[in-house]
């Protein structure tokens, strides 16, 4: 029963929309928003799951832990160099969210168990459909929701090591205008839609220098998420379809390897300071292929070159503990794109980011806290071309993401 | 403290809200108030082998005139047909036809709707003059011809005297600025009638245009132009060999099997011409030849216009040679392709000597015979599946007449140092599929 609401509420929540890097959504805890993203080396609460599973054996009890994200996202694009032309995607709310319950079983004991369901990847594109560039793009969407199991193990009082069975499932959905067009003038379209599903792993070990300082290093594998029976679906004019028969399609899209090193210092009793650095492996997503099962002269599998690059960011990240309820947090950051020049696509128009977090959590009773925590994201404006498609602009996102959430802890 | 909270509101809702900018349209000076096209039927908006109102709406200079009303509105005045059916013949429309070997195919057909031509052919030059200036069918020869609007129905709506030259109803304009693509028709008539000339009459548009009389023509268009001052810029000749009229139907193009290749073989024996299976090159009337035809070179081309049932029914190009009006040898191509380089440096002598920028439609076109990607989608000369010729395979779509237009702007922008914007093409129609 509780499973099955779980499943529910991951079906409701839409995680949609990537503020992050390319289309990694890093908001999979709220201290950790809050500040700037750090995460691996200082461990905080059930979260660990997924920023450091090697730290899930520091918890002393088992911890429930649910948060949501509102990610509201702004895009805009002006065609260069004159601006004569300019367009704002649909403004969309999505709503990624985080569920972790973990922990050690025994207070005294070693060992730590726990299950992490978090939606780290995704992005969602909605442009007019009548754009410009209603040939490349005119909506697109892909999800994702990963489960992890996890097993964490203290080793010694300094050192612990944990690890998660990834198992990624989501959809992929888009569609865009196809240049053929009817009597009225009307444009055809394809529709492609398919569920998708990977696997991966999660590895962490979490050491304890001292009172003072935690140091961290995860690993997160690259999870390769595969459409294999996608529905394609062209609207085509009716002296064509045979052209355009309705078909399979098969696709496969990377989702990149982490590995992020973390450390924590606690200066005084009452404030610690975080950094992380994150290794991100982008690299192999270099080509977005569709696969058709059924092909005719018009109809041909498609090669699009994303040429993706792999990133490195830096963020630090500030914890003020105001009072044995209150905590306040501070962070800000700054997330290289992995999209290379000639290769900004409108379906993911991405650039370098700045973005500035704060947060709050308030301990409510012995076992409850609340959480919240806000980010500001805005990108670099971009110059950009996607020079396959010949398609030129200049393009800028802002995102504000508030989020709450909270935990319990069974003791 | 409520306006506090308001004004904290908003302030989020605007930091939220992607602020860029891009610089200023520059018209540098340019003044477009009465801005004049003068051409032909590609400036007339022509298209599927007729003239209707939404090819005229959407010529390249109306396009043009889109661009440049950006700085200051103009009233560009065109001289608009009342219907879309076509004058003075249907234009061309894709349908579903069935062939004479039974086969259906989409293909194109005459418009078959109501003609509509109440007015069409009425002298509207009271409503003048009108900043589009293209006259289907005109030459740079026919300016200096007086009565020509006697001869073209074109001429005859919109020429305030029907007994004057061409360039003398010019005069009637004062641009502020212009666009000139003259020179097509000087070469055209003679390919797309096979390159047989018209041996009886030398001002036949069947022949190509006499040199001397060209540059004549030409000149006196843009004295006239250029007489109180207007800037503007000239386009060149689009070498027309390239163009799907000429390159649709392929030389080799007679596909035979085992036994159609074995009976033509026992029917051309002796004259040196073999069949074999698969892909053969057609055959063609050529009078020069001791037989009085020949097999076609692969690098000879056959017209759009060739009756499509004669060549699928009735032998065309197996058992009967294709009558060579219908073909351009490679001595006729040779012919128009110095014509075509002839005229176009004169052209360029012109734009030099006027100090005007040059637009190289012929280097232009040569880039879309191997293709244009403008905004994801991709252009070519292809015929209908290229997306810029019409169904003439000689006139734009909207879409190929859009492409012209950036051309155009691209040129103008470089020459004066300024910043019009290019325009969407995809906002214009390409071909229309039927339902």
């Amino acid at each position: 029963m509780k499973k099955h609401a779980l499943i529910t509420i991951a079906l409701l929540l839409s995680a949609a929309m990537s503020f992050g890097a390319g289309f990694q959504i890093n908001v999979q805890g709220l201290r950790q928003i809050a500040m700037a993203g750090t995460g691996a080396g200082w461990i905080w609460d059930a979260s660990s799951i997924f920023y450091n599973p090697g730290g899930l054996a520091r918890l002393k009890n088992i911890q429930a832990y649910g948060s949501v994200q509102f990610l509201i996202v702004n895009t805009k694009y002006v065609q260069t160099p004159t601006g004569a032309y300019s367009e704002e995607a649909k403004q969309g709310i999505y709503t990624p969210f985080n569920l972790y319950i973990g922990g050690r079983l025994k207070e005294d004991g070693k060992l730590a168990l726990g299950l992490g369901i978090y939606t780290p990847f995704g992005s969602g594109m909605k442009w007019n459909d009548n754009w410009e560039g209603r040939y490349l793009i005119q909506n697109i969407q892909l999800s994702t929701i990963f489960f992890q199991p996890t097993i964490s193990y203290k080793l010694a009082d300094a050192v612990s090591i944990g690890g998660g069975f990834v198992y990624a499932t989501g959809n992929l959905k888009m569609r865009r205008a196809i240049p053929i067009q009817d009597q009225y003038g009307n444009d055809s379209y394809g529709e492609l839609k398919g569920k998708a599903s990977g696997v991966g792993f999660n590895l962490g070990v979490h050491v304890m220098a001292g009172e003072k300082v935690q140091i961290g290093v995860d690993y997160r594998s690259q999870v390769n998420m595969k459409v294999k029976h996608g529905d394609a679906t062209f609207v085509v004019p009716s002296a064509l379809t045979t052209s355009f028969p309705n078909t399979d399609f098969t696709t496969e899209v990377p989702l990149p390897q982490v590995l992020a090193f973390g450390i924590g210092v606690r200066l005084v009793k009452s404030l610690t300071i975080t950094a992380q650095v994150d290794w991100m492996g982008w690299k192999p997503y270099d080509t977005l292929r569709f696969d058709y099962e059924q092909h005719t002269p018009t109809l041909q599998d498609t090669r699009a070159a994303r040429n993706y690059r792999n990133t490195l960011a830096f963020r630090p990240g500030v914890h003020y503990k105001v009072s044995d309820k209150l905590a306040l947090m501070a962070g800000s950051g700054y997330d290289p794109t992995p999209v290379t020049d000639g290769f900004v696509s409108p379906d993911l128009p991405d650039a370098d980011r700045y973005l500035v977090t704060g947060g709050a959590t308030f301990k409510a009773t012995n076992k409850l806290t609340i959480l919240a925590a806000i980010e500001y994201g805005m990108s670099k404006k971009r110059d950009a071309q996607y020079l396959p498609d010949n398609f030129n602009g200049k393009y800028q996102t802002k995102a504000l993401i508030p989020s709450i959430g909270v935990t319990y802890d069974f003791k | 403290m409520k306006k506090l909270v308001f004004l904290l509101g908003l302030a989020t809702l605007s930091a939220c809200k992607p602020n860029i900018h891009t610089e200023e349209p520059f018209a540098n000076g340019l003044d477009f108030s009465n801005y004049v096209a003068v051409g032909n039927s590609l400036t007339a908006g022509y298209a599927d082998n007729s003239l209707y109102r939404s090819g005229q709406v959407n010529s390249y200079p109306a396009i043009l005139a889109k661009q440049f009303s950006i700085f200051k509105p103009i009233d560009f005045k065109q001289p608009l047909l009342p219907s879309e059916a076509g004058f003075p013949s249907p234009k061309l429309v894709l349908a579903n036809t069935t062939d004479c070997a039974g086969n259906s195919s989409l293909s194109p057909v005459p418009y078959s709707g109501p003609s509509d031509s109440t007015g069409n052919a009425l002298n509207i030059s009271a409503q003048g003059p009108f900043n589009n200036f293209g006259i289907p069918g005109i030459r740079a020869v026919d300016y200096l011809v007086p009565g020509y609007a006697l001869f073209n129905p074109y001429a005859a709506r919109i020429f305030s005297n029907p007994l004057a030259k061409p360039v003398d109803e010019l005069k009637n304009q004062n641009p502020t600025f212009f666009t000139l693509w003259l020179g097509s028709n000087d070469v055209l008539g003679y390919a797309t009638s096979g390159g047989e000339g018209n041996p009886l009459n030398s001002f036949s548009p069947d022949n190509i245009s006499d040199a001397n009389l060209f540059k004549a023509g030409y000149d006196s268009v843009l004295k006239v132009l250029t007489r109180n001052g207007a800037k503007g810029a000239i386009m060149n000749i689009p070498n027309v060999t390239s163009i799907p009229f000429f390159t649709t139907i392929p030389a080799k193009g007679l596909v035979l099997d085992t036994t159609q290749a074995a009976q033509l073989n026992v029917a051309y024996a002796g004259t040196g011409i073999t069949f074999k299976a698969g892909a053969n090159n057609f055959i063609i009337q050529d009078i020069l030849e001791p037989l009085g035809f020949r097999q076609i070179k692969n690098d000879e081309l056959i017209i759009l216009t060739t009756p499509q049932d004669s060549m699928k029914c009735a032998g065309w190009g197996s058992v009967k040679p294709i009558p060579q009006r219908y073909v351009l040898s490679r001595s006729e191509i040779g012919k128009i392709q110095s014509a075509t380089d002839d005229f176009n440096n004169f052209i360029h002598s012109e734009a030099i000597a006027y100090h005007l920028p040059l637009v190289d439609m012929n280097a232009y076109l040569r880039t879309l015979v191997t293709g244009i990607k403008f905004n994801g989608v991709d252009f070519n000369t292809q015929y209908i599946s290229g997306g810029a010729f019409s169904l003439d395979g000689v006139h734009l779509t909207p879409r190929g007449y859009a492409l012209a237009a950036n051309e155009i702007l691209r040129e103008i922008n470089a020459y004066y140092m300024s910043t019009i914007p290019p325009v969407d093409v995809n906002k214009y129609s390409g071909i229309h599929f039927p339902k």
